[in-house]
């Protein structure tokens, strides 16, 4: 006998995805928003002032 | 209660056909819910204004109350996953996430009412206790079930899931905040509403995932796939009860193991943002160090995905191996990159990233650690077990940062080099972790369940 099988669409699949990935990307989004006050204060490659000897 | 059968184990095996990979998404609808916890942080100086509004007023909850909210929540996670571990084996993924869903929008329902009849015990109760008890029911439902379906790939599979963890911070941050926003007026600063509608907002995700999630049929196994035939002496083909596995001294290594990188990782987490800033004083100030604590999140949800699915190829005691040994390593180094020593803010972050991306790999590497040593059948109630590890870290990490740092300040040490003795401690906690992983070795077989009681946990779930 042959097995029915219903195979799941890639539509499905994707919108399972969309579902879960839309407000994951916003918060990733919003951290990286966040993140970039840390290289505008301290731009890649610049050492911190030297603190002086105590 | 037959509108509630929907949720047996029976409906929710998968029809021939269904593809696993709509499996991953519903596991991670439910760890982006839950992970909301550590963003718990954001309600805190509202929750100190209720009665004041602008300004805390005589009448109104301390930070240090308030403190106990999440510390409940995150014990209530370690206890229920290791009470209702061995009965959501029986139960099945759905009934699990189910339970999961209505206890952590009940714990924000009841904390509304907390909230506008101000009585601190309620809020305690709902997010504290009964919201705490579906994070862990939430933490562990989906982990058995995605490593029956990814037999070719556990890590990869339960890496997605728990990434969602680390995620969910970053979603239900900036969501109470622009809620709170939204609510607020003159005579109210917005908590109530914003816990009632992202109660709202969560169980309706989380319920995507219960209707989503299935269970494999019996014998099914990934298309044109083969279980490895070669002998892998730390990847079991038996199964191992998880009352037994509680008494395995493979069980403590792995709890070693956890609360170690746990700790460690806490330690850095616990002070990312004072200590950048008194490490490069004048450099950087409050909004940089706000950037650089968003940077850490962001790798440790990372490192969760890319750690566990590496754990896939290299092993999970290699993956375990460069935690600790690396990490001991770069623990040791931390403190020398401040501003008394080499003065590099792109060394002290890069070596922040890399050390909290194996904070997060350590979580999520480690239900496949304990597939591959106990077997498939009990993996999430003995991953609920190992779950305590994660609660006594969460006491023991800021304990030992916080009374170290005081400790070296009160004798005299500046605020900066006060980290070094901290940090330098966490290095030593990696190197008994290291120590822990060099020991675990395959389970003995007396452990091993018998081929009848394996065939009849099967016969459950067919």
């Amino acid at each position: 006998m042959i097995e029915d099988v219903k195979k799941s669409s890639a539509g499905l699949i994707l919108l399972a995805w969309l579902v879960v990935g839309i407000p994951l990307g916003w918060g990733v989004y919003n951290t990286l928003l966040n993140s970039m006050n840390l290289f505008q204060a301290a731009p890649a490659g610049a050492a911190a002032p030297a603190v002086p000897p105590k | 209660m037959a509108l509630l059968s929907f949720l047996d184990r029976e409906r929710s095996v998968a029809h021939p056909g269904y593809s696993r990979w709509l499996v991953p998404p519903a596991a991670l609808a439910i760890h982006l819910c839950i992970g909301q916890v550590y963003a718990f942080s954001v309600f805190k100086i509202p929750l100190t204004q209720l009665l004041g509004i602008t300004k805390s007023a005589p009448g109104d909850w301390s930070q240090s109350q308030l403190a106990w909210i999440f510390s409940l929540a995150i014990v209530m996670l370690g206890l229920s996953a290791a009470t209702f571990g061995k009965w959501l084996e029986g139960a099945g993924p759905r009934k699990a996430m189910f339970a999961s869903a209505t206890c952590f929008a009940l714990g924000f329902f009841i904390s509304y009412f907390g909230v506008i009849w101000h009585q601190l015990w309620l809020i305690y109760l709902g997010y504290g206790v009964v919201g705490g008890t579906g994070l862990g029911l939430g933490y562990i439902s989906p982990v058995s079930t995605l490593i029956k379906w990814f037999p070719d790939r556990p890590g990869l599979a339960t890496g997605m899931a728990i990434m969602g963890f680390g995620g969910g911070a970053m979603i239900g941050s900036p969501l109470a905040i622009k809620l709170m926003a939204y609510f607020r007026n003159a005579d109210d600063v917005g908590v109530a509403k914003t816990f009632l509608v992202m109660g709202v907002l969560y169980f309706a995700l989380m319920m995507f995932g219960v209707f989503t999630i299935r269970v494999p049929r019996e014998g099914w196994k990934p298309e044109n796939w083969t279980a490895p035939v070669k002998d892998q002496k730390l990847i079991t083909t038996h199964n191992v009860d998880v009352n037994t596995a509680f008494g395995t001294p493979q069980f403590w290594l792995l709890w070693v193991v956890l609360c170690t990188n746990v700790t460690a990782g806490i330690g850095i987490l616990e002070q990312a943002s004072p200590m950048i800033q008194e490490l490069f004083k004048g450099a950087i100030g409050p909004v940089a160090a706000g950037g650089f604590v968003g940077l850490l999140s962001l790798f440790n949800m990372a490192g969760r995905f890319f750690w566990a699915s590496t754990s896939d190829f290299i092993g999970r005691k290699p993956t375990y191996f460069i935690f600790f040994s690396l990490g001991s390593v770069l623990y040791y180094l931390l403190p020398k990159t401040g501003a008394d020593h080499l003065n590099s803010v792109v060394l002290f972050v890069t070596i922040s990233v890399v050390l909290l991306s194996m904070y997060g790999g350590g979580f999520a590497t480690i239900p496949a650690y304990l597939r591959d040593l106990f077997g498939t059948h009990h993996v999430s109630a003995i991953h609920g077990r190992l779950l305590t590890a994660w609660s006594v870290a969460g006491v023991l990490g800021p304990v030992l940062v916080n009374y170290m740092r005081e400790y070296q300040i009160a004798h005299g040490a500046d605020k900066a080099s006060a980290y070094q003795t901290v940090l330098h401690l966490m290095a030593c906690l990696l190197v008994i972790g290291f120590v822990a992983n060099i020991l675990v070795r395959p389970v003995d077989q007396k452990y091993w369940m018998t081929e009848a009681k394996s065939q009849s946990r099967e016969g459950a779930i067919k």
